[in-house]
């Protein structure tokens, strides 16, 4: 009998045990909900936004919050550190299951995922279309990557546009200068890479394999894409996309451009001097300037421009994010002025962040400001903020379409396959196929 | 202590209470386990971007085989199975046997060391191998000082390399761990068994093939499901090693459900569809197996 109560009392406390682990477990995450949920309403006066970037992003957000406390000063933030991942798997998880209570009132898109966000799950995102946020003050390629269907969706941040870093050091020994590589085209920049390559051994450019960066921003320069107007692949017949295609496998042959196989690696090619330059998004810059040791040393200038294709020009944009308002936000009001009169209508602000971060806008009147012409004696003294900005404005818009990641993933594996020998128009036809597969079609 | 406890019979108490102690658990592996999986085989039916999801039949099973990339996805997986299983446990085996030795001096440290490398974290040794084979990383390096090399050789970016080297980080990451299993089963073995076959003038060879392989049957069985089990559904290694490069060419069905589910536009129908297939697979070559191995009957 004894052994019996025992054996009932044992179950019983591990059955409670158990329930109060599970009951606490539940109890502590109703709190946690809870206490997003208030954020999420910001008692009056509160948002939490998510973003991933503390030296960049974040540091912005909190300077808006400071910017916009002047004239409300019971704002308040909570800025939470999330990663890009992060946010995607969060976002997915949430908008998938119905329950978007663990959204916050504002997160930072990639501007790449933007139309596969909204438009998967449409009633996650807040159209922002009438409500007085002024979006023609920005630039106009930048905010079509966040309009669905004629609304906009996101407030554009930072600035993608292409630069080409070239290190002036390495193309004095060879005999050229930045000047040489300004306004060019890719048939130019590959003679005067084979040269610089004999002449120095220092190829001029450096890859992510299996990535197709360069792919994507050679195709914006001359206005081209992926898809066509109704967002169908139109990757066949595509003489633009022929075009990159065999200048980039062109670079890869001539040595002019060496791939490598992940990011730090990538960063290692710049900062250890294994290549004279670079070709990205301009907030490549940021890396390029932890080699402090290279000081002076670097110049910028526009991208080359593809020989044949009709629309080429010296201007593309790579990455970029935008700011975008959830569903779940409780006092919408409250999150269209903030964004209204920060991001969208200061330009003090922009002064404030730009030589703390680098941050380089898409708000047209910011590019006015004196800060951005400042010189910078990183990049030889020269205004860089200023011409980028400049390049900003030149910038083909160009259409990203829904099934992006999926179109650039298979181009990326076509160009891997070009390089390694196989025939274009086969690897461009696969890469067609691949996409029209994911789509259904 | 009276009525109606009393009518119980002792097998009939310790029955209840063996009930007891197993419904907590039972609870929450159908909760936490078996409930989601039914939702995923529901959801794997279904076809649509992210909420909208209609009921398709059996049209995400029909599609997996057209889809080009999750075939290649297979053949990977397949290709790692085949090459990387057979290799590793001949190699714990062999391990085991030879620190089975009771002569056998600084036995504990060579047992950690083998065994650290499961201690490690995937994600970090992944990255680790990826720095080693980088193209001015330190296996180039060591080839062009020996003179073997002129230039370093990109082994990430060609598909036979890029294999290879998963297939030797898995070989190193897992061989210790298996190899513990043998060394339990060999401390079954009675040793004056081993001391017999001595005495009759048995060859190691023949004492490895006849004598210790038979009696670990059962653990090599164990093993074997469990490596199959581990390499089809091998994910770490393809994202943080290869990422799936050059060209798809080391993708593995898990990474490229994770694409579909998180990178692309998101297809969870089809998704759940794959992943049932990973579970039939590991099912059929388990019970396959289980008949090749289990010689009880």
């Amino acid at each position: 009998m004894r052994k019996k109560v025992m054996a009932v009392l044992v179950a019983a406390s591990m059955v409670l045990s158990l329930t109060a682990c599970g009951g606490s477990g539940d109890s502590s995450s109703n709190n946690t909900e809870g206490k997003t949920e208030t954020e999420a309403a910001g008692g009056e006066n509160e948002l939490t936004v998510w973003c991933w970037d503390p030296a960049f992003n974040m540091y912005a957000m909190e300077e808006a919050e400071k910017e916009y406390q002047k004239e409300n000063p019971d704002f308040k933030l909570n800025i939470v550190e999330t990663p890009w991942a992060d946010v995607q798997t969060k976002l997915t998880t949430a908008a998938s299951s119905g329950d978007l209570s663990s959204l916050p009132d504002i997160l930072l898109m990639q501007d790449n995922a933007f139309q596969k966000n909204v438009i998967s799950y449409p009633d996650a995102f807040a159209d922002l279309t009438g409500s007085g946020i002024d979006f023609a003050s920005f630039a106009g390629a930048k905010t079509a990557y966040s309009v669905v269907e004629g609304k906009n969706y996101g407030v554009p941040f930072d600035n993608g546009a292409v630069i080409a870093c070239y290190r002036t050091d390495i193309l004095e020994q060879a005999g050229y200068t930045v000047d040489d590589f300004t306004d060019i085209s890719w048939s130019e920049y590959i003679k005067i890479g084979k040269d610089v390559l004999e002449k120095t051994g220092k190829p001029l450019l450096s890859c992510l394999s299996g990535e197709s960066d360069l792919i994507v921003m050679m195709l914006q320069s001359a206005g081209a894409s992926l898809f066509d107007e109704e967002g169908n692949p139109s990757m066949v017949d595509n003489a633009a996309l022929k075009e990159v295609m065999d200048t980039y496998a062109e670079l890869v042959k001539s040595g002019v451009l060496v791939e490598v196989n992940d990011w730090d690696q990538y960063i290692g090619t710049m900062t250890n001097s294994t290549v004279a330059g670079t070709i990205n998004g301009c907030w490549i810059m940021a890396s390029i300037q932890t080699a402090e040791d290279q000081s002076g040393k670097w110049a910028i200038t526009n991208m080359p421009k593809l020989d044949k294709a009709a629309d080429a020009t010296n201007y593309s944009n790579n990455g970029g994010s935008s700011w975008a308002v959830t569903t779940n936000c409780k006092n919408m009001e409250l999150a269209e002025d903030f964004l209204a009169k920060t991001f969208a209508g200061s330009v003090a602000f922009y002064e404030t962040i730009l030589p703390a971060s680098g941050a380089i806008a898409t708000y047209s009147p910011a590019a006015k400001s004196d800060v951005y012409s400042e010189p910078q004696e990183f990049f030889g003294g020269a205004p860089v903020y200023a011409q980028i900005s400049e390049f900003a404005s030149k910038v083909p818009s160009n259409n990203t379409g829904v099934y992006y990641y999926e179109a650039r993933d298979a181009v990326a594996t076509a160009v891997t396959n070009i390089v390694a020998g196989a025939d274009v128009e086969t690897e461009i036809a696969a890469a067609e196929d691949t996409v029209n597969f994911a789509m259904g079609k | 202590m009276s009525g109606p406890n009393k009518k119980l019979t002792l097998s009939r108490k310790q029955n209840l209470s063996g009930w007891a102690f197993l419904t907590p658990a039972a609870i929450l592996i159908a909760a936490m386990s078996f409930y989601p999986m039914f939702r995923a085989l529901i959801l794997s039916f279904k076809t649509g971007v992210g909420l909208n999801m209609k009921w398709a039949g059996t049209y995400n099973y029909v599609r997996m085989f057209q889809d080009a990339v999750f075939m290649q996805a297979l053949k990977n997986n397949f290709i790692y199975l085949i090459f990387q299983v057979p290799i590793m446990l001949v190699l714990a085996l062999v391990l085991a046997s030879l620190l089975n030795n009771k002569d056998l001096r600084f036995k504990g440290f060579f047992r950690t060391a083998i065994f650290l490398p499961c201690a490690t974290s995937l994600v970090s040794y992944a990255v680790i191998f990826r720095s080693l084979f980088a193209v001015d990383g330190l296996i180039n390096t060591v080839l062009i000082n020996t003179g073997l090399l002129s230039t370093g050789y990109n082994f990430l970016g060609h598909a036979t390399s890029a294999r290879i080297i998963i297939i030797l980080a898995l070989i190193w990451r897992w061989t210790g761990y298996n190899m513990v299993f043998y060394l339990s089963g060999l401390q079954n073995i009675e040793y004056s068994i081993y001391e017999a076959a001595k005495i009759d003038g048995a060859s190691p060879w023949q004492v490895f093939w006849k004598m210790t392989v038979p009696l670990l049957r059962p653990t090599i069985l164990l093993t074997a499901i469990m490596s199959t089990n581990g390499t089809l559904q091998l994910f770490d290694e393809s994202v943080n090693l290869t990422n799936g490069g050059p060209a798809n060419a080391t993708i593995t069905m898990s990474h490229y459900i994770y694409n579909m589910s998180f990178k692309y536009v998101p297809n969870f129908g089809y998704a759940a569809a794959m992943s049932y297939l990973i579970l039939i697979l590991v099912a059929v070559l388990a019970f396959l197996q289980m008949k090749a191995g289990d010689k009880r009957d």
